[in-house]
């Protein structure tokens, strides 16, 4: 099969969520001797891309979103090592490692969900810690992980304060300047956002992947 | 199911599964492989479907997903299976009528058909918003004050005396009281002190809701909300909740927050997850009734058409083929203070009248922030009350909905949405009154409906 085939092949694996086929894929192009790359950059990411479009513009739902995650994510764990063999330097480190979580108390799990597949779509490491995570344990996760970004979201209006008790809580160990702490959720403003010094919140996962982006680049 | 502490048994020795499992190899995949079985469509200019054969396919297959599937637990990661028949039993037994409230404030709430002669119920109140205690309670006034409001509701406390409300703190119990004791301030201060409630809603998690059952905060004649979680999933803090009525004998209103765009996919099969709840929530929640509260995956409104479309489909679908007890909310997302939220509720009404819900409002500017008032909940009754009144057919709802629509649908790709203005601006809190620019647009739209033919 040529490259361009190939990487079509690639592309439509993860548009179409298939995790198997996307990674039998990837490993045929990197046997092929293709530049690990342009198999990541035109095989993965601008499917992940049109993924992405296409659910903003409602024609796809929040499954094909995760289906997608898990594509990519497969295709990624056949992609690294050569990546990073080659390159010295994986292409998630470049755009950023991020935990995220659903702050304490707080069971929703939806909206958390889709800024995660995004965020993956997008290329970014992700570790998604699940819901109702403590914020001692989001804390720990983040170190251990060595992110760069912790994302968190809430719903509920009286889960929102143990946003605020995270970053104070960075403060007091002494970490709040290792993080870009943002924040989310379907009660969450941006004047909240200010009030309890969060770096920047968005009101949906399209705009919560272009902030991650910005504040990456200002760092 | 006889014995509902045998949920506790299922959702401790049901078949495991992970979460993210059963939300893309149960639920989504169903849904997906269901609306491709029962050939479901929508038509984004049929927001209230008028085809029968439809409505009654959504049913079935919403009955199918949930014999298939079940539920999950979250607190045990297993699934809790059903046998047909109980799901059977359950939609036999389902109330088909409920006395809420005591002496002369009593209402019976019952299950809705398609042509009902019985007009619609209407909660009145600010499902779930958040709203300051400063004035908690001159808002609910100005919902229960309405003479049309049968039934009241209210926000959500998360300040009380100046001290945050974390979700499991024990300022939950305090806020969840506290509101109790501003419902019944209110309720007596309008003279209606045994209007039935559906309350507690300062009870995010089990703690309040257990606080509260208690003949001075919640009553007997009270109901108190049962959620499903996202989708078709219970834990052990809404199971409390289910056990917490059981002797005490309290009215369980189920409440799964379909999101419309999420793991059921479009709005065909968002309408089979949400058959499919209530149908489970019968046996699972203990449901007397059932709130049916769509949510928008990117817009949160109920008042997008493809929400709309679901909201009919689903009442719809029960009155044809299981009359059940359906409380619709109403969620805009334009707040108070502008015009296109009274345009909002109006398609809403309509909507719901002709599909044989309840009504619930308003829990405007999305439920976010406390940009609602009364005078949306009297809106909302009376253009229910007309549409009834009228004899409004389905095709006739379908056509005032597409006139409505060009009214408000801009605001959802507005930036930074509708909020409009918080309670205390568009209202006079000594005298819990509109202020004169809220009622001057009340009456400007209510004249413009009334000059398109709506019986105002």
């Amino acid at each position: 099969m040529d490259e361009n085939k190939l990487i079509e092949e690639i592309a439509l694996a993860i548009i179409d969520g298939d995790g198997p086929i996307a990674a039998n894929n990837v490993q045929a192009a990197l046997e092929s001797g293709m530049d690990p790359l342009r198999i990541l950059n035109e095989g993965l990411m601008t499917s992940a891309a049109e993924v992405g479009k296409r659910f903003d513009q409602g024609e796809y739902f929040l499954p094909e979103l995760m289906l997608t995650g898990r594509a990519l994510k497969a295709a990624m764990d056949v992609l690294k090592p050569s990546l990073t063999r080659i390159y010295s330097n994986d292409a998630s480190q470049a755009r950023g490692k991020i935990v995220i979580a659903t702050i304490q108390t707080d069971i929703h799990d939806l909206g958390k969900s889709l800024v995660a597949s995004m965020l993956m779509a997008g290329g970014f490491d992700v570790t998604d810690l699940g819901v109702d995570v403590p914020i001692k344990s989001i804390i720990d996760k983040a170190e251990e992980a060595q992110a760069n970004v912790i994302a968190l979201s809430c719903l509920l209006t009286t889960s929102m304060p143990y946003m605020k008790d995270l970053i104070e809580m960075l403060k007091a160990r002494g970490l709040r300047k290792k993080y870009i702490v943002i924040v989310g959720g379907a009660s969450v403003t941006q004047a909240w956002a200010s009030s309890i010094g969060a770096d920047g919140t968005a009101g949906n996962a399209v705009d919560a992947v272009k902030l991650i982006h910005a504040l990456l680049n200002a760092a | 199911m006889h014995n509902y502490l045998e949920i506790l048994d299922r959702a401790n020795d049901g078949v495991y599964i992970s979460e993210e499992n059963w939300d893309l190899e149960k639920i989504a995949a169903t849904a997906r492989r269901l609306v491709k079985k029962y050939h479901l469509e929508w038509d984004r200019n049929q927001v209230v479907s008028v085809d029968p054969v439809l409505a009654d396919a959504i049913f079935q297959a919403g009955f199918e997903m949930a014999v298939e599937v079940g539920a999950y637990c979250r607190s045990t990661e297993r699934i809790i299976a059903f046998r047909q028949e109980e799901l059977e039993e359950g939609l036999r037994t389902t109330p088909q009528s409920l006395l809420m409230g005591a002496g002369k404030d009593i209402r019976s709430l019952y299950a809705r058909h398609l042509d009902d002669e019985r007009p619609p119920l209407f909660f009145g109140g600010t499902p779930g918003t958040p709203i300051p205690e400063r004035f908690f309670l001159a808002n609910v006034i100005s919902n229960v004050q309405e003479p049309l409001i049968d039934l009241a509701t209210c926000g959500t406390l998360t300040e009380v005396d100046g001290r945050a409300v974390r979700t499991g703190s024990p300022m939950e119990i305090v806020a969840t009281r506290r509101e109790l004791e501003y419902m019944h301030a209110a309720l007596a201060r309008v003279g209606r002190p045994g209007m039935g409630m559906l309350a507690a809603q300062s009870s995010v998690s089990e703690l309040g809701d257990l606080g509260a059952a208690q003949e001075r905060y919640l009553r007997p004649c009270d109901s108190h909300l049962v959620p499903i979680l996202n989708e078709l999933k219970m834990d052990n803090r809404n199971i409390s909740r289910a056990v917490n009525s059981l002797e005490y004998g309290m009215i369980n209103a189920s409440l799964p927050c379909v999101i419309v765009g999420g793991l059921g996919g479009g709005p065909a099969g968002s309408a089979v997850v949400n058959v499919a709840s209530f149908i489970i929530a019968n046996v699972a929640c203990l449901a007397d009734y059932h709130i049916l509260h769509p949510i928008h995956v990117r817009h949160v409104a109920t008042s997008t058409r493809d929400v709309l479309w679901v909201i009919s489909a689903v009442g719809q679908a029960f009155a044809r083929n299981a009359p059940s007890i359906i409380v619709a909310d109403i969620y805009p997302k334009s707040g108070a203070g502008t015009k296109e939220l009274l345009y909002e509720v109006a398609a809403n009404a309509i909507v719901n009248a002709v599909s044989a819900n309840h009504l619930e409002g308003c829990g405007s500017a999305d439920g976010n922030a406390p940009n609602c008032s009364g005078l949306e909940a009297r809106f909302m009754a009376e253009v229910g009350l007309a549409s009834h009144k009228m004899k409004m057919t389905l095709t006739e709802a379908n056509e005032w909905v597409l006139k409505l629509l060009p009214h408000y649908e801009a605001v959802f790709t507005k930036e930074g949405g509708n909020p409009g203005l918080p309670f205390d601006q568009v209202y006079d809190l000594q005298h819990v009154q509109p202020l004169d620019f809220w009622q001057k647009m009340y009456e400007e739209v209510k004249t413009d409906l009334m000059s398109e033919g709506l019986k105002l």
